[in-house]
């Protein structure tokens, strides 16, 4: 059974804690993405599961068995790295074999194994090739064609899909996914791109500055975000964020406009409402002036202010909308789609 | 286009071009037309003083056997080689090593050793003369061209961990560490990863390195005397006559002991081009 536990793991340079105290527990065959903007620590917590930077403090362990001084080797893990790593003198077929050519696997095991993993991902007419010899997808098969026929306990994906241009990007995504569910292999994928990780992941684990800001499945990220960094983190677009004052399950705004609201919350906090999520309605009590409309065929975005005010708000609207600069549009907010958060620390108020 | 092509500069421009360049060229060359000259000069041309006119005869195939024929030239370039390729083999080799183990580990003194190979480089060399002949005097390796290619190796592998170390350096990390991952141990990361993909930067320092140890003749001198060990820069001088200065024979060994460098330079040409700029830019 390969679950992962992250008990209590810190990761410090010197003086500095960059990872703080990091919970977690992985299923068997769960896949998990870690998001989060650069520099949140992403990496490093993938890094320091696959061994490759030192645990400082707390422990990892896969299965019952605690790996935190363990070499790499000993893990029984694969890793995809953002640029393939694929060793550039070799063909494709000595990519993927040279792993178990290491482990001394048998000559005809090795062979089988990378003929199943080339048909997998339908490299198989590529065998003979030099990585540079390949595009940028195909060499993004050939790094998870080495992971795969090494059949590991675990997978470690980090940002592997970042240097695809989109289109591909969309459709490695779907193989990614599909390859993960036919195998059944626990997996981490590292990514900062918050529609990977609500396509991909079984549940997310949203960093931001060495903290786990929340740990849950995409439709619980997206519909009860923790914070206002997870709430503005995932979705797109952004969650517009209005500072507001509660009172008695009223919510007043800035420009004086009163919402009704469920909240228990008393004095500031700050209102997340999703774009896709504020009603177009002649009576609404939210007055929104428009700066600037975007056309995205399917939906349009309208870019702008509150009546009156500096605040931005954003309403994503169904279809083709003609709204001009400097009109006024009125909105209302359901009280379900409200996120109330604490205006201090952020954190959600229920 | 900068810089503008000559065809389609002013009339001008273009005469004193092509004046200019000629002129310029064999400047450039002269130092090397007449030893090429002197070369193929009879004995008598030079005692003539006519150094520079047109030669009475050419005596090319007589000079050139002479050479060989009746001074031990054929032994100072077999010493040449045996101090220039064993330096060559030694220092690209050493080097790989340190230069892997500096740019793939984190020790405490990486730094610290790396700057001293470095600093190395910055030491004048001929202050070292003295103690070079006495150390290797007292290990019992002066005049033998085994010392001569130790110490060469000695002070060109600073040069060439350098060298190796940016190099390596500049590999994308991620292979070592997908090796790692995969199990393969770190020599044999060394040995199968990382050592196939320095060909370029071995093959460039291997050119340099031929050139600079082939045409040195500072420790030659220090370190050698007589046939038996000197290489072919220092054993030059001596095809002069004990009283006769036989000008057109030194040159003749010139050009010779040139040749091996000037090949080497044409076949590699591209390594060599290569070798200078790599490194330097990190």
């Amino acid at each position: 059974m390969a679950s992962i536990t992250l008990d209590s793991l810190t990761k410090s340079y010197g003086q500095t804690e960059v990872l703080h105290h990091i919970q977690g527990e992985i299923q068997h065959g769960e896949f998990i993405v870690i998001v989060g903007p650069s520099g949140c620590g992403k990496s490093t917590l993938l890094r320091m599961v696959a061994g490759l930077e030192t645990v400082t403090s707390g422990q990892v362990s896969i299965g019952d068995k605690v790996i935190n001084d363990l070499e790499p080797a000993d893990r029984d893990i694969a890793m995809v790295f953002q640029n393939y790593a694929l060793y550039p003198h070799m063909s494709v077929e000595q990519n993927m074999a040279y792993g178990l050519k290491i482990r001394k696997f048998p000559k005809a095991e090795i062979k089988r194994r990378v003929e199943q993993a080339a048909d997998i991902l339908e490299i198989r007419d590529y065998l003979k090739r030099k990585p540079r010899q390949l595009s940028g997808g195909q060499r993004q098969r050939v790094a998870m064609g080495r992971a795969i026929v090494r059949d590991p306990q675990v997978f470690l994906f980090d940002e592997p899909l970042s240097n695809l241009d989109a289109k591909l990007r969309v459709q490695m995504r779907l193989e990614i996914r599909k390859l993960q569910r036919r195998l059944g292999v626990t997996s981490i994928y590292v990514t900062h791109d918050q529609v990977e990780a609500m396509t991909l992941g079984d549940r997310l684990m949203v960093l931001n500055g060495g903290y786990v800001e929340q740990f849950g499945t995409p439709i619980e990220v997206y519909e009860k975000p923790a914070s206002v960094f997870v709430a503005g983190f995932i979705g797109s677009p952004s969650m517009n964020f209005i500072s507001a004052q509660a009172s008695k399950g009223q919510l007043t705004l800035p420009d004086g406009t009163t919402l009704a609201s469920n909240t228990s919350a008393n004095g500031p906090v700050t209102l997340g409402m999703r774009p896709e999520h504020l009603k177009q309605h002649g009576s609404g009590p939210i007055q929104l002036e428009v700066d600037l409309p975007e056309q995205l065929g399917a939906t349009t975005l309208v870019h702008g202010r509150i009546s009156g005010t500096e605040l931005p708000i954003t309403a994503s609207l169904n279809g083709i909308h003609a709204a001009s600069s400097g009109d006024v549009l009125r909105f209302d907010a359901p009280v379900e789609q409200m996120h109330i958060f604490d205006a201090q620390t952020g954190k959600r108020i229920e | 286009m900068f810089p503008t092509p000559i065809a389609r500069t002013s009339s001008g421009t273009q005469i004193a071009y092509k004046i200019a360049l000629p002129v310029a060229l064999v400047l450039w060359l002269l130092p090397l037309i007449a030893v090429a000259l002197t070369s193929v000069r009879s004995a008598g041309d030079i005692t003539a003083g006519n150094y520079w006119g047109w030669p009475t005869s050419f005596n090319l195939l007589a000079n050139y056997t002479a050479i060989f024929e009746n001074t031990p030239i054929g032994k100072y370039i077999l010493n040449s080689f045996k101090v220039t390729i064993p330096t060559v083999i030694g220092s690209v080799a050493l080097s790989c090593m340190t230069g892997f183990a500096l740019a793939v580990y984190k020790f405490r003194a990486n730094l610290i050793v790396f700057f001293m190979f470095v600093a190395g480089n910055f030491v004048p060399f001929q202050i070292l003369m003295v103690p070079v002949r006495d150390l290797t005097l007292n290990m019992g390796i002066y005049n033998t061209t085994a010392g001569l290619a130790l110490f060469h190796i000695a002070f060109q592998t600073g040069f060439c961990t350098l060298f190796m170390r940016n190099f390596i350096k500049a590999m994308p990390f991620e292979l070592i560490e997908a090796a790692r991952v995969e199990g393969v141990s770190e020599i044999k990361i060394f040995w199968y990863v990382v050592l196939p993909l320095m060909k370029p930067a071995i093959a460039a320092l291997s050119v340099l390195i031929f050139t600079f140890i082939w045409n040195d003749y500072f420790w030659a001198t220090v370190l050698t005397q007589g046939a038996d060990t000197q290489p072919i820069t220092a054993g030059l001088y001596s095809l002069n006559g004990q009283w006769v200065a036989a000008w057109h024979l030194v040159s003749a060994g010139s050009i010779v002991a040139a040749l091996p460098p000037v090949l080497m330079f044409f076949l590699m040409q591209r390594h060599f081009i290569a070798g200078l700029t790599l490194g330097a830019v990190k």
